[in-house]
C-alpha cells in the first residue's frame, strides 16, 4: 500500500531497492537496511522476499527460479543522517503517503542525487568546532583550542575540495593526516604556548575511524559477520592511512621545517 | 584530581553539535543529540577519572546511558535511533587509541602499538556491547509483535 494505491510486485521491489540504496549510501548499518526493505515488502504483501545486504551491495530476490532478482552495487558511501531520517519517515507513514509510484521513485532518487546538506561552510565550521572542543576536552589549553579550531576547519575544507576528484579513500585520508600535521606544526611555530600533541589529537578527531570501528563491532554482535569484517577492516585501513599522512608531515617538518621558521 | 564538570559538559556539547554538522543530523534534533553526547562524556569522565575505574567499564556505563536516552528521544520525536546514538557516542569512540597504535606500529614499536590497539579494541567492544544491550532489550517487544503479524499473514495464505 502506498497511500490508497496497491503496488504490483515489480513496483514494490523497485521502490525497495531505491530505499535500500538511499539508506546504504548514507551510512545506515546493514541490519537496518535489511529490516527496512523486508518491512516495506511485507507491508506490500510480498512475504517471500529475501534480502542480502553487505556494505558494498544489495541483493533482493525470492526463493524461486522464476522471478528475477535485483542486484545493486554500492561504491561510494558517506554519512548523512538527514536522509536516513527522511526515508524512515516515509517507510513508517506508508498509509498516509500522498504521492503515487512514479513520484515516490523520483523522490527517492532525488534524495540520492541531491541530499539535504548544511553546505560547505557549515560543514567546515562543524569540523573546526569539534576539533577545538576535543583538543580542550582531551587536556589542552585555550591556545590549543584555537589552533585545533583552525586546523580542523582548514583540513575539512581541503578534504571537501578534494572529494570531487574521487581519489581513493586511502589517499584522501593520508592527505588529511598530512594537512593536520603541517598546520598544527605551523601553529606551534607561530605561537609558542601551543602543545603539538594536543592540537594534533583534537584536530584529527573528525577524520578518525573510531565510529566505523565501533559500528563494525556492533555489526558482529548483531550477527552480520560479513558487514562486521568489512567495517572493521575499513576502520583499520583508515587509521593506517591517517597515521601515514601524519608521520610523513612530522618527518618532513623534522628534516626541513625548522630551518624555514628560524 | 579536580574536574570541572560544567566546562566538560559545555565543550562536549559543542563538540557533539560540531559532529552533527559533519554527519548531517537534522537541525531540529541537533540540540538533543548534543545534550546526549555531553551527558555521556560527563558520566565517562566521572567514572574513569574521578572514580578511577577502567576505561572499558566507564565506556560501557556511559554508552548504556546514551543509548537509553537516545531510545527515549527517538520514541518521543519519532525519528530513527541512529540520529541520536551516532553523534552521542562520538566523544567516547576510541579513534585516538587506534591512531596512536597505528603511529607506534609505523614507527617500529610493534609491542607498544599492539598494546594500545588492544586497549582501543576493548573500549570499542564495550561501547558496542552497551549499545547492543539496550537495542536488543528495546527490540525484543517490537519484533515479537511484528513477527507475529507476519506469521499470521503467512498462515492465512496457506489455508
Amino acid at each position: 500500500m502506498l497511500g490508497k494505491t496497491e503496488l504490483t510486485r515489480e513496483q514494490t521491489w523497485n521502490l525497495a531497492l531505491a530505499i535500500g540504496k538511499v539508506l546504504l549510501k548514507n551510512g545506515a548499518e546493514t541490519s537496518r537496511v535489511e529490516d527496512t526493505i523486508t518491512r516495506f515488502c511485507h507491508s506490500n504483501n510480498c512475504f517471500d522476499v529475501n534480502v542480502f545486504v553487505t556494505p558494498t551491495m544489495i541483493i533482493i530476490g525470492d526463493e524461486t527460479a522464476v522471478n528475477p532478482s535485483l542486484v545493486c552495487r554500492i561504491r561510494w558511501r558517506s554519512n548523512n543522517l538527514s536522509n536516513i531520517s527522511l526515508v524512515n519517515d516515509f517507510t513508517y507513514n506508508l498509509d498516509s503517503w500522498n504521492k503515487n509510484y512514479e513520484e515516490t521513485l523520483d523522490y527517492l532518487n532525488d534524495l540520492l542525487l541531491n541530499p539535504p546538506s548544511y553546505g560547505l561552510a557549515l560543514g567546515c565550521f562543524g569540523s573546526a568546532l569539534s576539533s577545538g572542543c576535543f583538543a580542550y576536552l582531551l587536556g589542552g589549553s585555550f591556545n590549543d583550542l584555537g589552533a585545533a579550531f583552525i586546523t580542523g576547519g582548514v583540513t575539512m575544507l581541503l578534504l571537501k575540495l578534494l572529494s570531487g576528484y574521487r581519489m581513493s579513500v586511502f589517499w584522501e585520508n593520508a592527505v588529511a593526516g598530512l594537512s593536520v600535521g603541517l598546520i598544527a606544526l605551523s601553529c606551534c611555530a607561530v605561537n609558542a604556548d601551543c602543545t603539538r600533541t594536543n592540537i594534533i589529537v583534537g584536530a584529527i578527531m573528525p577524520f578518525l575511524p573510531g565510529l566505523a570501528f565501533t559500528n563494525g563491532l556492533r555489526d558482529y554482535m548483531a550477527g552480520d559477520l560479513i558487514s562486521g569484517n568489512c567495517r572493521t577492516a575499513e576502520a583499520l585501513l583508515f587509521a593506517i592511512s591517517l597515521a601515514i599522512g601524519l608521520a610523513a608531515s612530522l618527518l618532513a617538518w623534522h628534516n626541513w621545517g625548522w630551518a624555514l621558521w628560524r | 584530581m579536580e574536574i570541572d564538570y560544567l566546562s566538560a559538559f559545555f565543550f562536549a556539547f559543542l563538540a557533539t553539535c560540531g559532529f552533527g554538522f559533519i554527519l548531517q543530523v537534522p537541525l531540529k534534533s541537533l540540540q538533543t543529540s548534543g545534550i546526549i553526547g555531553a551527558v555521556g562524556w560527563v558520566v565517562f569522565i566521572h567514572i574513569a577519572r574521578t572514580l578511577g575505574h577502567s576505561t572499558a567499564y566507564a565506556n560501557f556505563t556511559a554508552t548504556i546511558i546514551i543509548a537509553l536516552m537516545s531510545e527515549f528521544a527517538a520514541r518521543v520525536s519519532k525519528q530513527p535511533v541512529n540520529i541520536y546514538v551516532i553523534p552521542g557516542i562520538i566523544p567516547l569512540v576510541p579513534g585516538l587509541g587506534m591512531y596512536q597504535g597505528m603511529t607506534q606500529i609505523i614507527s617500529g614499536h610493534y609491542e607498544y602499538g599492539m598494546n594500545i590497539l588492544m586497549h582501543a579494541g576493548s573500549d570499542a567492544g564495550a561501547i558496542a556491547m552497551g549499545m547492543m544491550l539496550v537495542t536488543s532489550i528495546f527490540r525484543m517487544f517490537k519484533i515479537t509483535n511484528e513477527q507475529g503479524k507476519v506469521l499470521r499473514e503467512k498462515m492465512k495464505k496457506r489455508q
